[in-house]
C-alpha cells in the first residue's frame, strides 16, 4: 500500500503533466483499436454473408481461393455425396458477375449473382422462404436484389425493369445479404435463368456445393465420410471452415493483413515513446528524491518497482478513455460509411489490446528506469 | 541595445541528449501521419499504373467500361476510323483478360492479368517491350511483371509453366506492380499469343479474337491539340465507344482514380487514421516543449520581472516549437522513405513521395508543433515571478 503511494503521488504530483501522460497513452490505444477494428471490419464484411447460407458442409474446387473467384467442380460431386448417412439435402451454388444497368442513368455496372435452384432453402433470408418467394423466382427474366447493393445500381422498387448483360431483367423482390469484399451488390436468381444471362456457362458445373446436414448429424464426421469418398477436384468444408479460408485469403492474399498489422506496430512504438518521455523526464526531476532513498538504504529493485508501478497506472489511466474514445469512433465509422464498414468491438480485442498497453508502458518503463537506478547518491547532492 | 541571443535555440541545444529525443519525438509523428498517408495515397496509386504507361494521348473504351475491372471490349473498327482522322498518327490495340497461371513451385493456380500488344507497335511505355521483341513473337512466350505477388511464384526468365491449361514460357520480365484488378500479377504478350490462349478456351467461357479490343490508344501527331481531337472523334465515332484524353482533370486516369475513391472506404479509413496520428503529433511536441517550459521556469520568470512581455516569452516558445517542427520532419521523412520502400516491396503496391505530399505533411508538422507550442506556453503567461523564487 505504501508502494503505491509512491508511484501514484508521483503521479499525481505534476496534474497537467499526468494528463498530457494520460492522452499520449489513450491515443496510442485508440490507434492500435482502430487499426484492428478496421481489419477486424474489412475480413467480416469480406465473410458474413456465409452466416445466412442454410448449409452447414460447403464443397468448393481447390482452386476456389475466396467465393467471387471461384472455379466451378463437376455437379456430380454432389450427386456423390448426396447418399451419405446425415445428409439431409445438397443444393448447388452458382455464381458469377455479371453487368447490371442502373436504369435512371444507364450506367452499368458489374454485380455479383447466385444461382440457386427456386425449390431449394439455399439462403436464409425470410424474403426467400415461401411459395410466393419460390414462384416468383421461377420467372424468367425475374431477379431478387440485394438491399445492402451499393446505391449506383439504381432503384430496388420490385417490378423496376432494367438489362442485365443485354437482357431483360425485372426486380422480383429484395434481401439483405452483403455482398462482401468483392462485390458491391448481389442478385439472386433461378438456376435456369443463371443460364440465360451467363451463356455458355453450363449448370453442369458448380461453383460452391451446399450441402444441408440431417437435424442431429455432426458435420465433422459427415465432412470426413465425405472427404474419403471424393476425388480430389473438390475440397469440404464446414461453414466455420470455409469462412477461415476466405478470411485467410483476405489477410494474406492481399495487402490488408500487412496494412493495419503495420499500423499497429508504429502506434505501439508511439505509444511506447511517448510513456518513455513522461517517465524519463518524471525521473530526472525526482532524481535527488530517488538518490536519497538509496542512500537510505533502498535498493535497485525498489526503485524498479515504483517506476513499473507508475508504468502500470499509466497504462491503466489511459487504457479506460481509449476504450471508451474508440466505441465512439467505432460508432462513427459505422454511421459514416452507411454500414459497409462494420467495425465492432469483441472481448478478444479488448483483452488484447489491454495487455500491449500494459506491455507497452512496462517496455518503457524499463528503458527509463536506468538512469535512477545509476543513480550516485554522492553525486546528486 | 545587446544584440538579440538566439534564446530558443540555445534552450533547445542545451541538453543535447534531450535535444535528439525531441526531434526523435516529431519524427514518430510524422512517420505516422506518412505512413498512414502513404497507404491511403498507394492504395489510389497502383490502380494508375498500368494506364500511366499507356503511350498515347486519347484512350478509347466500350462505354460501359466504367473501370478497369468491367471486361466489355469495342469493335476494333472503331481504331480504323479514328486512324482516318488528321492528327491521329496511330490507334493501337490492347487486350486484356484474367486467367489462371500455375506456380511452377507449389503448383496451385492464382489469377493473373493477361495483357497483349502488337510488339511491333509502341503501346506501351514499357521498354522490355522492345528488348524481347523479338522473343515475344515465338510462340507461347510471355513476359512476367517482378513485382507480381510472391503466390505466382519465381519471375525469371526461362521459368515454364502453364497458363489456362496450357504451356507458357517467360522470356524476360518487366516491372510495373498489382492493382485491383490485376489479380496476383500481370503477364504481357504478343497479340498474336493471345489468340493462341484466349481464341477458344472451351464452351463455357468467352471466346475472345481481334474483332474487340479491351483498351485502345490513339497517338496523335505532334503539336496536335488534344482537347480538339478528343471532339472531333467523340463527333465521328459512333457512341459504342468512350473517347477521353489520358491526362487532365476529365482524362482516364483520373475518372480510374476517382471510381476508387468513390467506391471504396480507403479514403475514411485512412484519413481518419492521419488525422489521429496528428493529435499524437500534437501531445509528442506538448510533452517536449512542457519539458522545456518547466525546466527553464525559474529563468522565463526572471525574464518577466526584467520586465520582457508575455509576448516575448511566447515568441521564444513558438520559434522551439518551429525549429522541431523543421529539424523533427527531415529524420522523419528519411524513416518514411525506407518505411515506403520495405512497404513497397512486402505488397507489391506503389509507394510514392512526392514533393507535394511532402510539403502537405510539412505544414501539417508546422500546425501541429504550433498548436503544441501555444498550449504549452500558457504556463509561463501565468508565471508570477514572485512564486517562482
Amino acid at each position: 500500500m505504501a508502494r503505491i503511494s509512491v508511484a501514484w503521488s508521483n503521479l499525481m504530483h505534476e496534474r497537467t503533466r499526468l494528463g498530457v501522460a494520460i492522452a499520449g497513452v489513450a491515443f496510442a490505444v485508440i490507434l492500435i483499436f482502430m487499426n484492428l477494428g478496421f481489419m477486424g471490419a474489412l475480413i467480416a464484411t469480406a465473410t458474413n454473408f456465409y452466416e445466412q447460407f442454410n448449409a452447414e458442409l460447403f464443397l468448393i474446387s481447390p482452386e476456389t481461393l475466396e467465393i467471387s473467384t471461384s472455379t466451378a467442380f463437376p455437379r456430380e460431386r454432389l450427386y456423390q455425396v448426396a447418399g451419405v448417412d446425415g445428409v439431409g439435402r445438397i443444393m448447388p451454388l452458382y455464381s458469377e458477375y455479371l453487368l447490371w444497368r442502373n436504369p435512371e442513368t444507364g450506367v452499368s455496372r458489374a454485380i455479383f449473382v447466385y444461382g440457386i435452384n427456386p425449390n431449394d432453402p439455399a439462403f436464409l433470408m425470410p424474403e426467400l422462404q415461401g411459395s410466393e418467394a419460390r414462384r416468383i423466382l421461377s420467372q424468367p427474366d425475374t431477379v431478387f436484389i440485394d438491399r445492402l447493393s451499393r446505391p449506383e445500381f439504381g432503384p430496388q422498387d420490385i417490378g423496376t425493369t432494367t438489362e442485365a448483360d443485354r437482357r431483360r431483367a425485372t426486380i422480383g423482390g429484395s434481401y439483405a445479404l452483403g455482398g462482401g469484399f468483392a462485390a458491391d451488390g448481389t442478385l439472386i436468381m433461378s438456376d435456369q435463368n443463371f443460364v440465360r444471362y451467363l451463356e455458355p456457362r453450363p449448370l453442369s458445373l458448380v461453383n460452391v456445393g451446399l450441402v444441408k446436414l440431417a437435424p442431429d448429424a455432426s458435420p465433422e464426421k459427415v465432412a470426413d465420410t465425405m472427404r474419403s469418398l471424393l476425388p480430389a477436384d473438390v475440397v469440404v468444408y464446414t461453414k466455420a471452415g470455409i469462412i477461415d479460408h476466405d478470411s485467410a485469403y483476405w489477410l494474406e492474399s492481399t495487402s490488408i493483413g500487412f496494412i493495419f498489422s503495420m499500423g499497429v506496430v508504429v502506434s505501439f512504438v508511439v505509444g511506447a515513446v511517448i510513456v518513455y518521455q513522461i517517465l524519463f523526464t518524471d525521473i530526472r526531476d525526482h532524481l535527488p528524491e530517488y538518490a536519497t532513498m538509496k542512500a537510505m538504504g533502498y535498493r535497485s529493485q525498489y526503485l524498479f518497482k515504483i517506476v513499473l508501478q507508475e508504468a502500470v497506472l499509466l497504462a491503466i489511466l489511459g487504457y479506460v478513455p481509449g476504450l471508451a474514445a474508440a466505441l465512439g469512433l467505432y460508432h462513427l465509422t459505422a454511421t459514416a460509411t452507411a454500414g459497409t464498414l462494420p467495425v465492432a468491438m469483441n472481448g478478444g480485442r479488448v483483452l488484447f489490446v489491454l495487455v500491449l498497453t500494459l506491455l507497452m508502458c512496462s517496455l518503457s518503463g524499463l528503458i527509463s528506469v536506468r538512469k535512477a537506478v545509476t543513480a550516485d547518491p554522492a553525486e546528486i547532492f | 541595445m545587446i544584440k538579440r541571443i538566439p534564446l530558443a535555440w540555445l534552450n533547445l541545444t542545451h541538453d543535447r541528449r534531450r535535444f535528439a529525443t525531441s526531434l526523435a519525438g516529431v519524427g514518430f509523428a510524422v512517420l505516422l501521419m506518412f505512413m498512414f498517408n502513404g497507404f491511403m495515397n498507394a492504395l489510389y496509386d497502383s490502380q494508375l499504373q498500368l494506364l500511366n504507361r499507356f503511350n498515347g494521348e486519347i484512350i478509347i473504351v466500350n462505354r460501359l467500361r466504367t473501370n478497369m475491372f468491367v471486361p466489355r471490349a469495342f469493335a476494333r473498327r472503331r481504331l480504323y476510323q479514328a486512324r482516318a482522322f488528321d492528327g491521329v498518327q496511330d490507334a493501337y490495340a490492347m487486350y486484356i483478360s484474367e486467367v489462371n497461371w500455375k506456380n511452377p513451385e507449389t503448383r496451385k493456380s492464382r489469377g493473373v492479368r493477361v495483357i497483349a500488344i502488337n510488339p511491333d507497335e509502341p503501346v506501351l511505355n514499357i521498354p522490355e517491350i522492345e528488348t524481347y521483341q523479338q522473343l515475344l513473337k515465338l510462340p507461347e512466350t510471355a513476359l512476367m511483371d517482378t513485382k507480381s505477388r510472391v503466390e505466382v511464384g519465381p519471375v525469371e526468365p526461362g521459368i515454364i509453366s502453364e497458363l489456362a491449361d496450357r504451356r507458357i514460357r517467360l522470356v524476360g520480365t518487366f516491372t510495373m506492380g498489382t492493382d485491383f484488378a490485376s489479380g496476383n500479377g500481370n503477364l504481357l504478350m504478343s497479340d498474336q499469343n493471345f489468340l493462341r490462349y484466349f481464341a477458344d478456351r472451351g464452351p463455357e467461357e468467352d471466346k475472345r479474337s481481334f474483332a474487340t479490343v479491351d483498351i485502345g490508344v490513339v497517338k496523335l501527331e505532334p503539336g496536335t491539340n488534344v482537347e480538339r481531337m478528343v471532339n472531333v472523334l467523340r463527333e465521328n465515332l459512333p457512341n459504342d465507344v468512350l473517347v477521353m484524353a489520358r491526362d487532365g482533370d476529365n482524362g482516364f486516369v483520373i475518372r480510374e482514380r476517382n471510381y476508387w475513391q468513390e467506391n471504396t472506404n480507403i479514403g475514411f479509413v485512412f484519413s481518419l487514421l492521419t488525422s489521429m496520428g496528428f493529435f499524437v503529433g500534437i501531445i509528442l511536441v506538448y510533452q517536449i516543449l512542457y519539458t522545456d517550459v518547466a525546466d527553464h521556469w525559474a529563468e522565463y520568470a526572471t525574464l518577466k520581472a526584467m520586465g520582457y512581455k508575455n509576448g516575448y516569452l511566447l515568441g521564444v516558445v513558438m520559434q522551439e516549437a518551429m525549429i522541431i517542427s523543421v529539424l523533427g520532419f527531415i529524420p522523419g521523412v528519411l524513416v518514411s522513405q525506407l518505411l515506403y520502400t520495405a512497404a513497397g516491396n512486402a505488397t507489391g503496391l506503389f509507394f510514392q513521395m512526392t514533393p507535394e505530399r511532402i510539403v502537405n505533411l510539412l505544414i501539417a508538422t508546422f500546425i501541429m508543433c504550433l498548436v503544441s507550442g501555444a498550449i504549452a506556453v500558457r504556463k509561463v503567461q501565468t508565471t508570477d515571478p514572485a512564486d517562482v523564487f
